[in-house]
Parts: structure tokens; sequence; C-alpha cells
């Protein structure tokens, strides 16, 4: 698998509403190579299409999904690996994704690569987004009754949680000044 | 023998078996720490166990069944300490030998188990309910193998014509492999085999500390046992050991020494109790210390199979053979 | 007595109900009512090493459902890591795990170094490998430790434990300590692996090439061990495919993954390094607990190759393009992008997401993943069908790092470099004032 092979499987599902980069990273010493990576923004419409298309490129496999708050968006890194089993010929692939805060729904990929389900979840409890079709919606690590969710900025408790921790810290070892 | 007599034996015997079943799960305690290269506690580390345990709370679940739970650790001491009286100690006779046989001690080292398995229904916890089944389950397979092995050495000695066949006292006086032909001595290595692999069973010891099984069940039936429940289930576990390498040494090893070198009188008596206490020791080596060093924990069905097809046949061609030397020796 | 009678532990809920089965509708008289109970196990538990639930619907002895509830060590660190500079995070994400301390670091710096485009002398690299590999063999084997004690074979947990005392050694010798290493930095690493060192490495791996047979022997073709892990805790390939199983618990299922083959990072791609299945050591690989034990002892030959490959080959030069910190911190502190970092950890996958924004000190988005975090899911299929006895070792059997998974700890620095038993007394004093307050 290459990451060719991958672009053009993509370009062929979503056209023209791709915007894709292709980063190449360097590795080795010996024999280098340079690895491809793609990293997409695709709208969350397109998510399940350009899921389901990696899945017929090869053995799929989600990393994780990472994410943040944007201010008036969500953005939703979805970092998946398609092709794993050849030596080298795994190819990193990450959706860029951005969740109105207003709307914040997107489709669920459980459906596809139960896997998910795990991270899913995780960015329910932590950024607030919804999924829509996943299983089950329990917290994973957060307590069952707790009232935020941390990864977002506009939420005062946290800021006010976090605040009360590190003075904690810096009453404890005199303050080293460094912290903010 | 005078009621005085028999109560003044019973309690040396009572205290003797405690103290010995103490030192000896001390010295099991080192000697397979040793084979795990490491140190190992004090040999008097079961004393200091039981008498920290004495002096701790007792703390009794509230959703437990009070009375049963609290009943059970004495209910299985005195079992216990019961069944060494019925033993033979090596040139003693056993000290209730005149008031039951072999089949009471049977049940009597089975009472212990049921003991715990009811204090574990008894203490209201899943884990303990999980191993009380499988104290269960447990003393329902091995009992066979080892009533197969008793009543053949039993009947062999009774078809013999020597009476009383069942008394263990019996069995320790008239060792049977001298008075059988090569295929008994064939089917008495077969049954004392089985009784050595019985053993660490009964005694719930790895490969069969199933019921307890920390790992799994986190202590299973003891799990809400503390204070001085657990260090009388402790005791009652220590004096078990006693009684189970007793029984095998009155059922297989019943020799003396002092006979061989020509002791007589009280220098006699000594040396056989220090070689009784010997034996039992070595059988405590090799068929607990050996074997829970050497193994992993087997599972509660994979034990219960073993026992009833191949333990349990093994045990029954042991007998069969015994069978055919009875007809060929006549 | 009734005055002894004390609170029953609270933490623990005593579940013993009877779930009733409803029986289809039409029939007239209910089917058998199949019942069922729950068995907790955790957070607290002696087959646990770590804080986690498991709920267990069982009926009989047979496990019929599992509920898995973790975060009982989770500590916030990723929001942690955004409120400091990323020489912090990188103390922050060594302590994410004691025994993968230098996965999350390595996933850490490659990330960062992506995103700051910085690169790493060839020297670095190759000591980076170096202390990966020699943290899989000490993983591997203390994971083959705690599964003999899942198994209540203690004996094979000792002399396991006493034979990886010999690869601590080297790490200590190498690093100055026996975990937590601190040797990666961005752009290269903290510490040489001196000519001096290269004949103690190549004892160590003399020694451990003849202990395998023994290892082997001892995990493979004991009888006990082999009757408790056949058939047990099976993961089938195309359920581990699904469910994104990663590290040794995808390869047992016969999936050849594994991220120094397939996306191959440092200088793995130069060795060509292959994923390890059963089917190389003769076995159709089945999933179960004993094709995993097969993996992970055939991964600590496969790492003794790589470091003693790694120590021939490696160039001489610098081993970091940084030598001063505050340079490092100033061009972090320019930097702005993203990057991602992975490594294979002895575990599985480790990845690290990282976004900077330039002018910053701190990441403005660390996300971490461990390998137990993917390997989560794969506990459900795992479980079925299977014994209350098997539980310790189907659990122990993905290797479960819950504080990886929960991203734990909290970094003190600055503070005295020993701490007396007197000074961890007060310490712990201290806390459990501030608890009560």
């Amino acid at each position: 698998m290459t990451a060719d092979q991958v672009l053009q499987g993509l370009k062929q599902a979503l056209g023209a509403r791709l915007k894709a980069e292709v980063r190449p990273r360097k590795v080795g010493v010996k024999r280098p190579l340079e690895l491809q990576e793609l990293w997409c923004e695709i709208g969350r419409e397109d998510l399940l299409p350009a899921v389901r298309t990696l899945k017929n490129l090869g053995p799929l496999h989600t990393s994780i999904i990472s994410g943040r708050d944007a201010g008036e968006t969500i953005e939703l890194l979805y970092h998946l690996a398609v092709g794993f089993g050849t030596p080298g010929g795994e190819v990193m692939v990450t959706f860029r994704l951005q969740v109105p805060k207003s709307d914040p729904v997107v489709p669920s990929i459980t459906g596809i690569l139960p896997g998910a389900e795990t991270t899913e979840r995780e960015k329910i409890e932590f950024l607030g987004v919804e999924f829509a079709g996943i299983p089950t919606r329990a917290h994973v690590f957060l307590p069952d009754d707790f009232p935020y969710h941390p990864w977002r900025k506009d939420e005062p408790g946290i800021e006010k949680t976090i605040k009360r921790m590190v003075e904690w810290e810096e009453k404890r070892h005199g303050g080293s000044g460094e912290r903010t | 023998m005078s009621a005085l007599q028999a109560v003044w034996q019973a309690a040396v015997v009572l205290l003797g078996g405690g103290l010995v079943g103490m030192v000896y799960k001390g010295v099991d305690r080192k000697i397979a720490a040793r084979m795990q290269a490491r140190i190992g506690p004090p040999l008097r580390q079961p004393f200091l166990d039981v008498g920290k345990l004495m002096v701790k709370e007792a703390v009794v679940p509230r959703t437990a069944v009070g009375w049963l739970f609290e009943a059970m650790p004495f209910l299985a001491v005195v079992a216990a300490g019961t069944a060494l009286l019925y033993l033979p100690l090596g040139p003693f006779a056993p000290v209730l030998g005149a008031h039951g046989d072999a089949i009471l001690v049977l049940y009597l080292l089975a009472v212990p188990a049921l003991a715990m398995a009811l204090g574990g229904f008894a203490s209201g916890s899943p884990l303990a309910t999980v191993g009380a089944q499988r104290e269960i389950v447990m003393l329902m397979s091995y009992e066979f193998p080892l009533a197969v092995a008793l009543v053949g050495v039993a009947w062999r000695l009774s078809s013999l014509g020597i009476q009383p066949a069942f008394s263990l006292g019996t069995m320790a006086a008239q060792p049977l492999w001298g008075l059988v032909g090569p295929l008994g001595v064939l089917g008495l290595a077969i049954l004392f085999s089985c009784l050595l692999i019985v053993t660490p069973a009964e005694l719930s010891k790895i490969p069969f500390d199933i019921p307890e099984a920390e790992t799994e069940i986190a202590g299973g039936l003891m799990v809400e046992y503390s204070g001085v429940y657990l260090a009388l289930f402790y005791l009652a576990d220590a004096v078990k050991t006693v009684v189970m390498a007793g029984l095998v040494v009155a059922l297989f090893v019943p020799f003396g020494l002092a006979a061989a070198v020509g002791l007589k009188g009280g220098a006699a008596q000594a040396v056989d109790t220090l070689f009784f206490l010997f034996k039992v020791l070595v059988v405590m080596l090799v068929a607990v210390t050996t074997v829970r060093v050497g193994m992993a924990r087997l599972k509660v069905d994979q034990v219960a199979r073993g026992f009833w097809l191949q333990i349990t046949a093994v045990a029954v061609v042991g007998l069969l053979f015994l069978v055919l030397d009875k007809v060929v020796m006549g | 007595m009734a005055d002894r009678e004390k609170e029953h532990n609270p933490g623990i809920p005593v579940v013993a109900e009877k779930v009733k089965v409803e029986a289809p509708p039409g029939e007239e008289r209910p089917a058998p009512v199949p019942t069922t109970y729950e068995v907790p196990i955790g957070p607290i538990h002696p087959a646990l090493k770590e804080p986690i639930r498991l709920t267990f619907k069982i009926e009989g002895e047979r496990i019929r459902g599992v509920e898995v509830r973790t975060g009982f060590a989770h500590r916030g660190i990723e929001l942690m890591g955004t409120k400091r500079n990323l020489i912090q995070v990188l103390y922050l994400s060594e302590r994410i795990c004691g025994i993968c301390s230098i996965s999350h670091p390595i996933a850490f710096t490659l990330a960062v170094e992506q995103a700051a485009g910085i690169e790493v002398p060839a020297r670095a690299q190759y000591i980076r490998v170096i202390f990966s590999e020699l943290e899989r063999i000490h993983s591997h084997l203390l994971w083959a430790g705690v599964a003999a004690h899942e198994l209540g074979f203690d004996t094979l947990l000792h002399l396991t434990w006493k034979v990886r005392e010999k690869v601590l050694d080297i790490l200590e010798e190498l690093s100055g300590n026996r975990i937590d290493y601190a040797i990666p930095i961005f752009g290269g690493v903290r510490r040489d692996i001196t000519p001096e060192q290269y004949p103690k490495v190549g004892e160590m791996i003399r020694y451990y090439r003849g202990l395998s047979d023994e290892l082997m022997d001892a995990f493979l073709r004991d009888p006990s061990v082999e009757a408790r892990t056949r058939g047990v805790g099976v993961l089938e390939p195309q359920e581990a495919e699904a469910l994104c199983a990663v590290g040794p618990t995808a390869r047992a299922s016969g999936l050849r993954k594994d991220v120094r083959q397939d996306r191959p990072y440092l200088v793995y791609g130069d060795y060509a390094v292959k994923a390890i299945t059963p089917e190389d050591y003769g076995l159709k690989p089945l999933g179960d607990v004993y094709d995993k034990t097969v993996v992970r002892l055939l991964e600590v030959g496969q790492s003794l190759d790589l470091i003693e490959r790694c120590l021939e080959d490696m160039p001489p030069g610098p081993i970091t393009s940084f030598p001063k910190i505050p340079a490092l911190l100033a061009h972090l502190k320019k930097a702005a992008g993203e990057g991602l970092g992975w490594h294979e950890a002895p575990r599985g996958e480790v990845i690290h997401y990282i976004r900077l924004e330039g002018g910053l000190d701190e990441p403005s988005v660390w996300k971490v993943k461990a390998p137990t975090y993917s390997n989560l899911m794969s506990w459900k299929p795992m479980f079925e069908d299977q014994e209350i006895a098997d539980i310790p070792i189907i659990a122990a059997s993905i290797d479960p790092c819950i504080c990886c998974m929960d991203r734990v700890h909290v970094v003190r620095e600055g503070g005295e470099a020993w701490v007396t038993k007197e000074e961890l007394l007060k310490l712990s004093w201290e806390k459990t004032r501030r608890l009560t307050r």
C-alpha cells in the first residue's frame, strides 16, 4: 500500500471535496526510506464514505481520535492506519473534521470499525461531541457524574480545578516560578 | 483404658499434633521458598501468624449468616483434631482406636472441607460462594479414590483373616507389603501413589487450591474470614496436614525403626515416634511441598475430570491387582 | 458476637441477584429460568495489579458477559501537558507508565520532532532503539512472571523475575535507572552508550540466549501451564482486526501487525523487522493465551538480535542536535505545527499526537494512546464463555497497563534525589491530612 493508492481511492470516493496533503517522513540510517502520511480535511458528512473507502483498500486500524477545542468548532482528528501486514506498507491517514459547537454530532464509525468505540466514548466525555449510532455512551475514564467536558475551553469549572491543583503544587515546592 | 487416661492422652496428642502441624507448615514454607530461589520466612512464622490473627479483630460481614459463619472454624478444628485421635502415631495405637475405625477417619477428614464450604456460603460474598461451590466439587471428586485406597487395604487384610481389618491400628500394626504376593505389592504401590495424589487435593494445595485460588477469587472461601476465625482455619489446616500425612503413613509405610535396630522399652518408643514424625514430614514434602512448587493451579473441571476418570481408574486397577493377588495367593 | 458485626466493605458491592430472563411471548410455560449472578473483579483484587473494574455475568462457572470500567487512575495527564513546557511534558510522558517508560517518550519526541522539524543524529536513533528493545525484554519477562502468578505457578514467577534482573541491571548501567530512563530528548538522546559498556550488553545477550531454552521449556512445554493456557481466551483474527487489537495480542491471533514493520521509524526500517506470530514457532495461530506467550517469548529473542545488530552498526557521532537546552527550548517555542509519533511498545502501538502553536511554550493539544487502550475492546470476545478460573490469565493476557491507559502519574520535579523512609512517611501523612481536610 502506498500513500498514492490511498489518495486515489479517497479522491474517487469524495471527489473535489477532499483537501489532502501528503507529508513525507524520512526514516532509517543505512537504508533511508521516505514514508508518506496523508492528512486530509473532510466534512463530517464525508466521514463514513471515507472510512469505508479505506476499509476496502486494506486492513484498517484505528489508532486514536484526537481533538481540540478550536473556538467556534471542535476539531476532531481521526488517526487511521491502512494496510498493515507488509513491511513499510502501512499508510497513516488523518482525517480532520470541524464540528460546530452548536450541533456537535458526528456519525459513529463503530459500524465499520468496532474497535473505535473506546476512543469515541472518550471524545464524548472529554469534548462533548455526540456520535450518532455508537452502541454505548458510558464514560470510559471520568466518573459517571462528572459535570464538565475537560478539553472544552469554554468550561469554567475545569480551569478552576486546574488552578487549584497548580496552586497546591506551587505551595508544596515553594514555586519554581516557571509555571503558568 | 480408663476415661482419665484417654483424656490425658488425647490432650497430649492434640497439643502435639497442633504443634507439629504448625512447625511442619513452617518447614513447608521455608523449603518451598528455597526451591523458588527465595529466602523465605523463619520457621516460626506460622506461630507468629496465628498469634497475630488471634489478637486481631474478627470482622463478620453484615450479609453473613452470623452463627454459621462463626461456628464453622470451630467445627473444622474440632473435626481435624478428632481425626488425629483415631490415627496410630508411630509406636502408639490410636487414642480412640476402640471407638471408631478408618471409615470414621474418612468422614472426619471431609468435615473441615464441608465446614469451610458452609462458612463460605454463610459469608454472603460472591467470591466465597464461588469458592464454596468449588470446594464441594473438589470434595466429591477426590473422595472416591481416597476411599478406594483405604478400602483396598482393609479388604486385603480381612481376606487374610486379620481382624478388625478396618481399624487403622490393625493396618499400621500389620504392614500389608510383606503379606501379599508380587501382584499385591504392585496393587499396593498403585494405591499408594493414588493416595499421594489425593493428599494435596485433600489439603487444598496447589495445583488443587482451587477453592481459595488467590489470584482468581481472592481467597475464595476465606475471603471474609479474619482474626481468630481465620486463625482457627489456619490451625485446622495445619492439623489436617498431619492427619493426612499420618493416614498415608499408617496405611502404606507403618514400619518402625526400633525393632530393626533392636531397641526396647522407652528408647524404642522414642525412636519410633521420631521416625513417625520424620515419615510424616517426608510424605508432606513429597506430596505437598514439591508438588505445589512445581505446578500451576488447575481448573475445577480439569480436576473433577482427572479424579473421576483417570485417578479413579488407576485406583480401581490397583484394587484389581489386590483381588488378583488374592486369587493367586489363595 | 453482635457487637463485632462490622460494616461490610462498602467498596465491593455484593451482587448475587438473579437476573430473570423473560420467556418469549406466545409460549405458555416459561422455559427453565437461566440464572446468572454478577461477580465484580476489581478495582482492588489480587489478580489485578492495577485498578480496573470488571463486572462479570456468570452462569455456573461460565462467563456470559463482561462490563469494563476504567478510569480509576485517571489524572488528566494530557490536560496537564498543555499547561507545561515541552521539556516538562517529556518528563510527564516518561511517567505515564513505569514499564513503557521509554515507549511513551520515544513516541512523544518523534511527534514533537515532526512538528518542529528537528533532525535526529544517527547514533541517537540507534541508542533509542537499543533502549526500547531492552525495555521490551524486561517487559515481556515481567509479563511472563505475572502470567505464571495468575496461574498459581509462583515458582515460575520467582524464577522469571530473577532472570529479569539482568536486563534491569543493564538498563541501570546504561541510563542510571532501572525504570524511567530519561534517555530521549527532542533531537537526540541524553546519554551515550560508551565502548566500555558494549561488552556488558553483549554478556547480557549471551546470558539470555543461554536461558531461552529453559524459559521456552518452562512456559511452553510444562503440562500444567499448557492445560491452563491452551484454548483459553481465544481472539479470532477477524475479531482482532475489527477491534483494532495491537501488539502481541493481535500477533498471537496471526495478524502480522507490528508498527516496527508496518510503519518503520528510527532505524527499524534498516533491519526489516518482521512481526512475529505463532507461525514462526511452527504453530497454527489460535489466538489463545498460549499463543500470546509464544509471541512474547519469541520477541525476547528478536529484541536480543536487534540490540546486537544495533551495537555493531552504531556509527560514532553526536548524540543530540541540540546540546544546549535553552537553544532547544527557544527552537521549540518558535515551532508551530502538528506531529504524530508512534512506537511499538512491548504491549503494542503507542501513538502521540502533538500540536504546537508558534510562540507558546506549551503544546496546545497532546493526545496519548497507550496499547491497552486499543486492546480493551478485545477483552469482550476473549472472556466470552470462559470459566471464572480463567479470568485472571485472560485479563493478564493482553498485558494490560491500566495506568498507561488512564495516563496517571504526576511528576514532582526539583525535589530531593533520595527519599528516605521518614520522608516517605511524612509525605503520606501530608497527603492524608490534605485529603481529610
